[in-house]
């Protein structure tokens, strides 16, 4: 009895060794952990600013843009995140995860903030490799490129789209199946109905023949637009996502408007008198009151007159 | 009381190896702070040359694609990367862009001006650069050739195109 007692004595050596033994193993595998997640993020943010900094170029004019296909080395997420009410312009933010060692998603990085950059997708999109292309967008006077950006595996197809639409894909060389009839798109591909209904993503065009009307997804509000710039926009981007932007985007418009206004009082002083001072200050107060894409008919109203009297002008604003 | 005095002696014999084994934990403990401090210090500076490196292409990607922004552009013809110097003169008091390139130095230069000095009000177009954003710390700014174009009363009214350069350097990663 007093022999078995004696076999399961530990010195306190040994019970100090074994604690501090413990402490140290999971001291290591903590701190190695946290340093693979630390890396993974570091990796991740550095990959979110190149992304930014790569889509810089493709921001140009229709006549030189193409569709580009953006291949990154691992499946990754990308985060668009858009904020109307951060300062002046509002911004957009991109960031990105990548998969972890037991294949699940990490955290995405720390996002990458630009003000001048207006990108439509999803909020989330993952995927390897990513098409994106991208449109001026004018109102009268240029406001920014738009990027459109969406992963290489989904697919769209547009169903009897305006002439307009259907050559610029082509020209673009987007690769979007056009057809005449919904029953004639791929099974997994999301279908862009122009005339009739019942699609993914219902199109309501105005009777004008321009390109103008309301946008209806699946389960989302529906919005508005004018121009195709911003029929892309919607298309390809999740309605939070697009209303974000556009109200970015108007806060630009009111901007440059003021920019507009003040080259012209600059104008005036030289002795080229444009006389756009009024209608430019009416249209930045019609743009600072901006809510939705609801707003836009009546802005692009004031745009078109803006227009016209530019261009009725000698000594030309824009 | 020899067997008081074996057990007294083995008692002193474990504090001792205790805090041998203390000091050598103490010791290991310090090794590895000092090994974990210089690969945070080697691996920070690495982040910020990274950092550094992007702000500098971002800079240079902004150099390349200025002329072509709304903000700058001239519309009235159909050169798309020429800088419409009038309208980046009147963006000269619109604070409200001061964040909106990330950049800590923005300026434009009329390469052949006989001028020396800074626009203002008085001196337009008379003059040699128009400096849009100039923070405290700058970094070396990246420049690209450009066409600057004004309205001029001359000869009846025209819209005259110079050579002009423009320079920008990234925002500071330690702001």
């Amino acid at each position: 009895m007093i022999f078995n007692k004696k076999a399961l004595e530990f010195s306190f050596s040994w019970i100090f060794a074994i604690i501090v033994g413990a402490v140290i193993i999971f001291l290591a595998v903590y701190a190695s952990t946290e340093f693979i997640k630390t890396e993974k993020t570091k990796q991740d943010t550095v990959l979110g600013k190149q992304l930014g900094i790569i889509l810089t170029p493709i921001e140009t004019n229709l006549e030189t843009g193409k569709i580009t296909k953006i291949s990154i080395p691992e499946e990754t997420r990308i985060y668009n995140e858009c904020k109307s009410s951060q300062g002046t312009f509002g911004t957009q933010k991109i960031s990105l995860a990548t998969k972890l060692l037991n294949d699940e998603w990490g955290k995405p990085g720390f996002p990458s903030t630009f003000n001048n950059k207006y990108i439509f997708s999803q909020d989330v999109i993952e995927g390897k490799e990513y098409f994106v292309f991208a449109k001026p967008f004018n109102m009268p006077f240029k406001i920014a490129d738009l990027i459109y950006l969406w992963p290489s595996d989904e697919n769209f197809c547009f169903v009897n789209p305006p002439r307009e639409i259907e050559d610029e894909i082509l020209d673009l060389g987007i690769s979007i199946n056009i057809t005449s009839s919904a029953s004639e798109c791929k099974k997994e591909a999301k279908k862009v109905c122009f005339t009739t209904s019942g699609c993914d993503i219902d199109i309501s065009l105005d009777s004008s023949g321009n390109i103008k009307g309301s946008l209806k997804k699946k389960f989302a509000d529906r919005v508005y637009f004018e121009t195709s710039a911003l029929l892309y926009a919607a298309i390809f981007s999740s309605p939070e996502v697009y209303e974000c932007h556009l109200k970015r985007l108007m806060k630009r418009t009111s901007e440059l408007s003021l920019l507009y206004y003040s080259k012209s009082l600059l104008l005036n002083s030289k002795g080229c008198a444009s006389n756009l001072e009024v209608d430019l200050s009416s249209y930045t107060n019609k743009l600072f009151a901006f809510n939705s894409s609801l707003d836009l008919r009546e802005l692009f109203f004031d745009a078109e007159i803006i227009r016209r009297k530019n261009e009725a002008l000698s000594c030309k604003l824009f | 009381m020899k067997h008081f005095h074996v057990s007294y002696f083995n008692n002193k014999k474990a504090q001792l190896k205790i805090q041998q084994m203390a000091f050598v934990l103490v010791a290991l403990i310090i090794f590895l702070a000092i090994v974990a401090l210089f690969y945070f210090s080697i691996s920070l500076s690495n982040i910020r040359k990274t950092a550094s490196s992007l702000q500098d292409e971002e800079a240079l990607e902004a150099v390349r694609k200025l002329a072509s922004t709304p903000e700058f552009v001239l519309t009235t013809h159909t050169c798309s990367n020429c800088i419409d110097l009038d309208k980046a003169f009147s963006l000269k008091e619109r604070r409200s862009y001061d964040e909106f390139w990330n950049l800590d130095f923005l300026q434009i230069e009329n390469v052949y001006s006989e001028e020396k000095n800074e626009c203002d009000k008085a001196n337009y177009p008379n003059c040699k650069t128009i400096t849009l954003i100039k923070n405290e710390e700058i970094g070396s700014p990246k420049s690209a050739f450009v066409t600057i174009c004004y309205w001029t009363r001359e000869k009846g009214g025209y819209t005259k195109c110079e050579l002009g350069r423009i320079y920008a350097s990234g925002k500071n990663i330690d702001k």
